[in-house]
């Protein structure tokens, strides 16, 4: 008995869903949006062209390297509103790489903006987090190549791998291999596009468009002999490449 | 009593409850066979209810992490991993390759070997008290014994593998999936893999030794004539080793110079902070078992207990970062014999 009156339940259930259901079909959406996605559309270059590992770049003065690691991390996002307050993206993490230009900082309200800004890097109490405790695929998980100093206990705020040719003349193979690995908290750098406006339209997706040039990055460093910095093994080469990133970032 | 199967665990890589196990064992495969999937079938069940670890005398209850309890299903998965190669690249090097049970896990090499026939650049430190420890390694650059496990397994000179890698290989072994939800109801990943290997470290401890026997356990045979002078010295404003190596572990966890170079190749503590002040400095190690872990210092560059007394004795190379504790000593012959054989009783019996 009691069984019967379940099921008749349950159908009854059933059948309310899917009227409602149909009804949802009709008008999917409320009237007026009051929110829209925002991405981040970040293109990774040297000068004019996209990153591709193993293609063979040249450095402003003509020097050759290509790239087989590149990965960096952007956090502390910020939008600023039209009355001046600000707007964080409060957790929202994202390392990028070349392979991948839409980056998702979810639903923001629709409005006037009069800019944003973010973090090269990472905060210092996200910097020194466990990464064993985020889940597979999570920007802040152990990554494959890693982005974290397993020996330092902190995050590798740029990474930049490859091969480079340090012949003098700068006219022969890629014989050295290169490494750019800068992190630690002094070396997270604000990059400020807090006057650059933008609008967002309840139910558009809107897109910011932002290019990060590693011949900016690379600007005073001459890849022949400055060529291996894990930071804390070469302290002057990572805050030379930290106080490049401001000006390494530009809008599309 | 409960000394005993923590003696056990520490010096025997067969499992330390097995008898007690293999009971458990028995109910639970009859359990399994009768309803289960044939692949938990034969997979020991050690019991995943929370365990207390057996301290030595007159140590603290270690600190443990609230997610880490130890379990004897953790320990023993934990163990299982640690001596098991499959953390490494090409499988030939396990966290026991450098770690020997039999060498008060040290490996007694000046620098150990990584796969490839690599050499590391530090001499592998002890982990029993590792539990104790409030940061690892000789530069202190990691917080715990779970983000420890990571450094390895990365390490160029080491496993030079990858921690997803070494994930992805447990979840398709025929046994570790089982053990891994046995021990943390969770499969494989570099949470649960760092976790077991941390839980059965802070299963491993050195407490016994014939100092203890005489300062705790009240035994005042237990200690030769020389070896008491020498335990004079140690504790005494003349030596005073005791500064940076004492309490319960012999050591304050500190970083210090004690001047062996002038010139260091490896910058220490400085390597993490960046700091010129810290060049030259390294963690005070433990001296228990300081008789069985030989090669000394960070590089393992003095071989014997008499040439570390003579290099304290000398007073040490003046380097701009040696600690002032680090003075010439002017001990004679017999004092400097004294005080070597009060480091050798600081062995496990």
């Amino acid at each position: 008995m009691k069984n019967k009156l379940t099921y008749a339940v349950l159908a009854l259930l059933a059948l309310s869903v899917t009227f409602t259901g149909c009804e949802e079909d009709e008008d999917p959406q409320p009237q007026n949006p009051t929110t829209a996605e925002l991405t981040f559309h970040l293109h990774t270059l040297v000068g004019n062209n996209s990153v591709a590992y193993g293609t063979t770049y040249q450095t402003a003065s003509g020097r050759s390297f290509n790239i087989s690691d590149f990965q960096y991390y952007l956090s502390n996002i910020v939008l600023i509103k039209s009355d001046g307050s600000e707007l964080p993206l409060t957790g929202k993490v994202i390392l990028a790489r070349p392979t991948q230009t839409a980056y998702s900082l979810g639903e923001v309200p629709a409005g006037n903006y009069l800019g944003f800004k973010f973090i090269m890097g990472l905060d210092s109490a996200t910097n020194h987090m466990d990464p064993t405790t985020y889940p597979a695929g999570n920007p802040l998980a152990i990554q494959t190549p890693s982005v974290h100093w397993a020996w330092s206990s902190g995050y590798i705020f740029m990474k930049v791998e490859g091969m480079v040719d340090t012949t003098l003349a700068a006219n022969g193979p890629l014989d050295l291999e290169y490494f750019y690995h800068v992190g630690m908290d002094m070396f997270k750098r604000n990059i400020d596009f807090s006057t650059d406006a933008f609008t967002v339209t309840g139910g558009v997706k809107h897109e910011i468009g932002i290019e990060f040039d590693l011949l900016d990055v690379l600007a005073n460093v001459d890849m022949r002999t400055e060529n291996e910095t894990h930071t804390m093994n070469n302290m002057p080469l990572a805050m030379k490449i930290a106080n490049n990133w401001p000006s390494s970032f530009t809008l599309e | 009593m409960n000394r005993n199967s923590n003696k056990a665990l520490v010096q025997s890589p067969v499992p330390f409850h097995f008898k007690r196990g293999l009971g458990i064992g028995l109910i639970i495969t009859l359990l399994f066979s009768l309803g289960s999937c044939k692949r938990d079938h034969d997979m020991p069940d050690f019991g995943n209810e929370p365990i207390e670890l057996n301290i030595p005398k007159g140590f603290p209850y270690p600190s443990i992490p609230a997610d880490n309890q130890p379990t004897r299903n953790r320990v023993e998965l934990g163990k299982r991993l640690f001596f098991d190669p499959i953390l490494s690249r090409d499988s030939t090097i396990s966290c026991s390759s450098c770690h020997h049970v039999d060498k008060s896990f040290t490996d007694g090499l000046q620098f150990s070997f990584g796969i490839d026939s690599n050499r590391t650049t530090r001499n592998s430190m002890t982990i029993l008290n590792s539990a104790y420890q409030p940061n690892m390694f000789w530069d202190g650059g990691v917080p715990n014994l779970e983000q420890q496990v990571l450094a390895p397994i990365e390490s160029h000179l080491e496993m030079d593998f990858d921690a997803n890698k070494v994930v992805a290989r447990l979840k398709v072994h025929p046994e570790y999936p089982t053990l891994f939800r046995n021990a943390y109801k969770l499969d494989p990943s570099v949470y649960t893999l760092t976790r077991a290997i941390a839980c059965y470290e802070r299963t491993l401890y050195t407490g016994r030794s014939r100092f203890d026997d005489y300062q705790y356990y009240n035994i005042s045979s237990a200690l030769s004539a020389s070896e008491q002078r020498g335990m004079t010295l140690f504790f005494g404003e003349r030596a005073e080793c005791f500064h940076c190596h004492g309490e319960y572990n012999f050591t304050d966890y500190s970083f210090k110079n004690n001047g062996v170079y002038l010139n260091y190749v490896d910058s220490g503590r400085a390597r993490i902070t960046t700091l010129s002040t810290d060049v030259g400095k390294f963690k005070v190690p433990s001296l228990r078992n300081v008789g069985r872990t030989a090669p000394y210092m960070h590089d393992g560059s003095i071989a014997t207990l008499e040439e570390v007394i003579d290099h304290y004795n000398s007073g040490g190379q003046p380097h701009p970062n040696k600690s002032r504790l680090v003075q010439p000593l002017n001990l004679t012959v017999q004092e400097k014999q004294d005080l070597v054989n009060f480091l050798r009783a600081l062995s496990d019996r």
